[in-house]
């Protein structure tokens, strides 16, 4: 349809598009009228005419001239600007952040849009480019300007009328400066990497040029040409010559969707097995178990946490989860001629033929009944083959180069493909393309995953950086910070800007001569008697106390919250970074801020004997800690002592100390210790994970001690309050804002969690079980799981225990019922997350909710939104999630360093069985270690009885021996380094 | 409108003539002059627009939607809004009834089938926004022209899914849409007036007031079909002359429909071709 343009006032005038929607199997025809203005500036310095057109937004502002007037030179010693295609930009965003290269860039929107729709980090990424302006990003608005608009012609793409639209800001821009505007001439180029589109924009009279072309042109080409990515053609070149086995295509979309709706196709989460790297599984509603894929065939090119589409195996290929280890490292170590034959892998998909969708309707009709059904065919579990992936979980990976696969003396300059060995054990290697393999030997590299096309046994991805020398410190702290998706670069200065001017000199103001209306609505505490009880050395203090005597026999006792609401305002850059960082992450040698120094440590930290905004929590408790009443308001406090728990330990119970202050902690401990009890009787949890401190050296900061972490009472007592204070909130908060209160829940775990663990009980240790119909009786069942003849028996189930349980996670109280509030593990019906703000974003909102519902100060909009809170609980979730895995990475590896130098025999007790190895846990450290089969004894003689766990082996020795779950053994740990990850691993070996 | 019992028969008396004398002066098998307009609903599969000299207007407007063919009783839907009358009227539940039956005997569903599993279905939606003589014809010619210049967009997936089932996708391509069949055309109603011996196309409100009798005849593919039905159109008149139909009355109406329709189609062919040509500016 040829629309035209109509004019409809001075500059603006207006067009039509007209499209097909296809949604849900539907067929839309679209009209959309699409206005066009002549004021959109192209944002040149040196353009002599937009300076005139530009029109001031709603905010009166104009818009800023972001492109150089002397913009870099190239070899023919003209200034240029680039334009981008969106292919470069996907491809090449590491490229284009690199402060070496790529000044005064042209972002069509037709490319930003593309960007947008294909990815969104990646969108936010060159966002942030933009938003930055030291680099020169500019977005030019083709799609609404009179002079690029262009329509899309009878039978064009939508591909090939986005390429012409690209094409016509290049030829636009080269026109509009060069011939009409600019004093000095500016050579425009246009960066594309199809070749198509290249021809056809030089046939235009625009100079188009491929990346590795105009990389070439710069000065600093050298530097920069290992950064260019796997170009998808070379790699296409690549895999022909080595002749590689090719993976089942993808189905198309319409196939997938059909069978989603029909219940032949179904989608999840792919969950690789950290012991078998051949083996996924993916947890699909309709079925109770987990489907399994095995084989890299079935899996056919998934990675890792990919969302996939998978489609059920015939009956007889279904099985029971392998017990059988294999790595990767294992698969392929000296693989580099490609030949290594497979494991576990079934050539079944696409050679049979027809399979139509009836039968695979019973099929899963089958799988359902399976796993349901309590038979004997318990544990078979229905397997499937991927047939689809919706969403990659592509992101940037840290590894090595795998030393076999640098083979030959380096010849020369040219690039030669080699494997890089990802740390996650569960991905598989990366094949990358460099010049400097022998150099980025032993080092740790950053590298990004581009393709994986169906005709190459693995992904090809491109170096991004080195990190620095393996088992540096510096370089494993990054790589684990890098592997866990934390953001730990400095705060930006539009962040750091949000600060209080005054900076550390910031006192609190005056509170009786103000004319601050919330000022005033604070309430003076600075008359309590409040101390704080941390960790030693803590410096972001969130938390204080006080207790004091009632005249009527209660007590009042308060929490009071650092107050970094009143710091942290919504929708400044301020409170964005915190909202999408998370939490704070705790290394061993490291603290990675939610918040900037200056906050966390000074002006909300509720340090001794300084006036600080808090936010109170204060209750009137009864003799038995029963909550008569309870107040929120925004306080001002003075800490009169920072006590340190064993020092807060030692006051309490030193009977010479009768203080006031003292006195009030002593009233604390005895509430607290009530409190507990109530909530132990209410089926509390007490669950265990094997936690352990590393201590450093403080004049080196080598770690040179491993300790299980020691608990006293007063850590319970601040714990005790502190769930008090986020419950009597929660209860606020959801009583205010029933929508979007920001709230924790706890799920009970789905009795299928605690099978095997409970298979296991029964098999080793007969009479025992756990119980499930509550948390008060998994917690009684748990207590009741002791082995006289060994003290740890009951620990070592909690911390298996620990695992069959689900993640708890924060919600918007909109989208679950309030039966479904319910904290299992804290047995209560509905909790939150109030006392740490400083560290946990979670807190931050909950405070201002806290603030609204008392009528302190009108909640933001975002908190009020549904839809908005879930995007905001969705990360933060995330983020904790993240956090909790680096801070036990971080510890992982300064066990290892410790280990490095002392070799000593421990207790350890086994915790997994497999055909051809055990897992055994060495509580003294924390540690976890897989001992294989050939480590253990004679290969050919090992005998596994799944019925009971027992793996039954000629040790070396030559001496008959079994071993099985639940069996204390003695090892011999040490550390050592996997050559290939360059990993280091505690060793484990059977004593 | 009334007339005068002066006026009744003068009028009754020149139309029984052999030849008939028409107030239009029109001779007994020619159409009223109209003007039409298709394609001009930018958010619809197809639609038409025909007026009259006398002000009587129709609108059509053609819409799809992609369905399971198992789970719908028939592909088209119709529906019918007529100025002044209530949905559920009488006048209104007819014109309905007989466009439906119409359609839905003598549309071939092969162009509305996707794949094994699913079609479109067309939504036709009829507003008469004033007319004087009964409008079914009238209604009939302007979806005519709608169903001739609508446009269902273009499949892309797998036409054959009856082992593996796909769900149906559309080229996003506006231009890519197809038109039904180059070669369909629409069946349509033709309403005749029946007065002494004579036979009279498409009847004007006057006209109707003094017929003994109507005919409403139905034509597709270059022959007359069933339905045939007669009606009384003479409904504003307080003294109607309706009297039964001579059988042979039928027959000539069979051979006068035969042979002038294929000017009517031929006329309207000729109209979506010229508007097809023109560009798209709005008609209001």
């Amino acid at each position: 349809m040829i629309s035209q343009r109509k004019r409809l006032s001075s500059g603006l005038s207006v067009t039509s598009k007209v499209f097909v929607r296809s949604r849900n199997g539907g067929a839309l025809k679209i009209v959309r009228e699409h206005y066009l203005r002549n004021d959109i500036p192209c944002y040149s310095k040196s353009c002599q005419h937009c300076h005139d057109i530009v029109k001031a937004d709603a905010k009166g502002e104009l818009p800023t001239f972001i492109l150089s007037a002397t913009p870099a030179k190239l070899n023919s010693q003209v200034g240029h600007y680039v334009v981008l295609d969106t292919n470069i930009i996907l491809h090449c965003i590491d490229l284009l952040e690199n402060i070496q290269c790529f000044y005064d860039v042209i972002i069509p929107q037709t490319v930003l849009e593309e960007v947008k729709n294909r990815s969104i980090p990646i969108y936010q990424r060159l966002r942030g480019l933009v938003k930055s302006e030291d680099k020169g990003f500019a977005v030019f608005h083709n799609e609404f300007n009179e002079h690029t608009y262009i329509n899309r012609l009878k039978n064009e793409s939508i591909n090939d009328r986005n390429d012409r639209a690209i094409r016509k800001v290049a030829s636009w821009y080269n026109t509009h400066l060069n011939e009409n505007n600019s004093p000095e001439k500016i050579e425009i180029i246009l960066l594309c990497n199809d070749r198509d589109n290249r021809t056809k924009a030089k046939a235009e009279g625009i100079n188009a040029l491929s990346l590795t072309e105009y990389i070439d042109l710069l000065p600093n080409a050298e530097d920069l040409r290992d950064l260019i990515p796997a170009d998808s053609t070379l790699s296409n070149e690549l895999s022909n010559k080595e002749n590689e086995t090719t993976f089942p295509e993808f189905y198309s979309e319409a196939r997938i969707l059909a069978g989603i709706r029909n219940g032949t196709l179904y989608q999840g989460i792919l969950n690789i097995s950290p012991y078998n790297i051949l083996e996924g599984s993916v947890k699909v509603a309709a079925f109770k178990k987990p489907l399994l894929i095995v084989g890299s065939k079935n899996l056919n090119r998934g990675f890792s946490s990919d969302s996939v589409i998978v489609e059920l195996l015939p009956k007889d290929k279904w099985r029971e989860p392998s017990s059988t280890i294999i790595e990767e490292t294992t698969l392929g170590a000296n693989d580099n001629a490609e030949d290594a034959d497979e494991n576990g892998d079934d050539d079944i998909s696409g050679t049979n033929g027809v399979v139509s969708d009836k039968e695979r309707l019973l099929l899963a009709q089958e799988a359902i009944r399976a796993t349901t059904a309590a038979s004997e065919e318990k544990r078979l579990q229905p397997a499937a083959k991927i047939v689809g992936i919706t969403r990659r979980s592509w992101r940037y990976y840290v590894g090595q180069i795998a030393p076999t696969s640098v083979v030959g003396e380096d010849s020369g300059n040219s690039s030669r493909s080699c494997f890089v060995v990802l740390m996650d054990k569960t991905l598989p290697k990366i094949r990358i393309r460099t010049r400097k393999a022998k150099e980025y030997l032993g080092q740790r590299i950053v590298v990004s995953v581009d393709a994986w096309p169906s005709n190459s046994r693995y992904p090809n991805g491109h170096f991004v950086r080195s990190l620095g020398e393996i088992e540096s410190a510096e370089a494993e702290t990054e790589a684990l910070l890098l592997e866990h998706d934390v953001e730990y670069r400095p705060f930006a200065k539009n962040v750091l800007d949000c600060l209080p001017a005054e900076g550390d000199n910031w006192v609190v103001p005056d509170l009786i001569n103000t004319d601050d209306a919330q000022l005033k609505k604070r309430v003076d505490l600075r008359d309590k008697l409040v101390c704080s009880i941390d960790p030693p050395n803590c410096v972001d203090i969130d938390d204080a106390l006080h207790a004091k005597r009632l005249p009527n026999g209660n007590y009042e006792v308060g929490v009071h919250i650092a107050d970094v609401t009143h710091f942290v305002k919504p929708n400044t850059a301020l409170d964005q970074e915190g909202a999408s960082r998370g939490t704070s992450v705790y290394l061993v040698d490291k603290r990675i801020d939610m918040l900037p120094m200056l906050l966390g440590t000074n002006l909300c930290s509720l340090k001794p004997y300084v006036d600080r905004f808090a936010f109170s929590v204060i209750w009137e408790l009864d003799e038995d800690a029963n909550i008569v009443n309870v107040k929120f308001m925004k306080s001002v406090i003075k800490s009169r002592e920072a006590f340190s728990y064993e020092r807060a330990q030692l006051r309490i119970d030193d009977k010479s100390q009768t203080d006031e202050l003292t006195d009030s902690m002593r009233v604390l401990l005895k509430l607290s210790k009530k409190l507990k009890q109530q909530r132990l009787d209410a089926g509390a949890l007490n669950l265990a994970s094997p936690e352990v401190k590393v201590h450093m050296d403080s004049e080196t900061s080598d770690p040179n001690e491993v300790e299980i972490k020691k608990l006293l009472e007063t850590n319970s007592l601040v714990e005790e309050f502190m769930l008090l204070a986020n419950i009597s909130v929660a209860r606020k908060i959801y009583d205010a804002y029933p929508q979007t209160a920001m709230l924790r829940r706890h799920a009970s775990p789905p009795a299928t969690n605690f099978e095997l663990l409970n298979d296991i009980l029964n098999a080793r240790r007969p009479g025992m079980a756990i119980s499930l119909e509550s948390s008060k009786a998994l917690a009684d069942s748990l207590d009741r799981c002791e082995d006289p003849n060994d003290p740890y028996f009951n620990t070592l189930l909690r911390i298996m225990s620990t695992r069959c349980m689900m993640a708890a996670e924060y919600f918007p109280s909109g989208s679950y019922g309030y039966p479904e509030f319910r904290h299992y593990g804290l047995a209560v019906d509905i909790y939150t997350h109030f006392t740490s703000p400083i560290r946990r974003y979670c807190d931050v909102v909950a405070h201002r909710q806290l603030a609204g519902a008392i009528g302190y100060e009108n909640l933001d909009l975002s908190h009020r939104d549904k839809n908005k809170m879930e995007l905001i609980v969705k990360n933060i979730n995330r983020r904790h999630r993240n956090a909790q895995f680096a801070g036990r990475a971080s510890i992982e590896y300064y066990v290892g360093q410790v280990m490095r130098n002392n070799e000593s025999v421990h207790e350890g007790y086994v915790i997994k069985c497999f055909v051809n190895g055990i897992v055994v846990l060495v509580p003294k450290f924390g540690i976890e270690g897989l001992i294989k089969l050939e480590l253990l004894g004679d290969v050919n003689t090992a005998d596994y009885d799944e019925n009971k766990y027992e793996l039954k082996f000629t040790d070396l020795n030559g001496k008959k021996r079994s071993v099985a779950v639940f069996d204390k053994v003695m090892v011999d740990v040490k550390s050592v380094k996997d050559e290939v990850s360059g990993k280091r691993k505690a060793q484990l070996l059977l004593k | 409108m009334i007339l005068s019992p002066a006026e009744r028969s003068y009028l009754y008396d020149s139309l029984s003539q052999k030849p008939p004398i028409r107030p239009g002066a029109r001779s007994d098998h020619q159409f009223r002059p109209l003007e039409a307009k298709t394609s001009f609903l930018p958010n619809s599969n197809g639609s038409a627009r025909i007026r009259l000299n006398d002000g009587s207007e129709c609108m059509i407007s053609v819409k799809s939607k992609v369905v399971v063919t198992k789970s719908v009783t028939n592909l088209i839907d119709v529906d019918i809004d007529v100025a002044g009358f209530r949905d559920d009227s009488n006048f209104v539940s007819n014109l309905k009834y007989n466009l439906t039956s119409l359609l839905i005997t003598n549309f071939p569903s092969q162009y509305l089938k996707l794949t094994s599993k699913y079609s479109f279905k067309l939504f036709i939606d009829c507003i008469v926004i004033s007319h004087s003589s009964y409008p079914l014809s009238l209604i009939s010619l302007a979806t005519y022209l709608a169903l001739k210049t609508t446009r269902l967009p273009l499949l892309v997936s797998e036409v054959n899914d009856e082992e593996i089932e796909e769900q149906p996708t559309f080229s996003d391509d506006w231009d890519n849409a197809k038109y039904l069949d180059e070669a369909f055309e629409p069946p349509i109603f033709i309403t005749l007036g029946v007065i002494g011996t004579n036979l009279l196309f498409d009847p004007s409100i006057e006209e109707e007031q003094v017929l003994e009798n109507g005919l409403i005849v139905s034509f597709y593919k270059d022959n007359v079909i069933t339905p045939i039905s007669n009606i009384n159109l003479a409904t504003n008149s307080n003294n109607s002359n309706f009297k039964g139909l001579n059988q042979k009355l039928i027959i000539e109406s069979i051979n006068l429909c035969n042979k002038y329709c294929p000017a009517i189609i031929k006329a309207l062919n000729t109209l979506t071709e010229q508007d097809d040509e023109g560009d798209d500016d709005h008609i209001f």
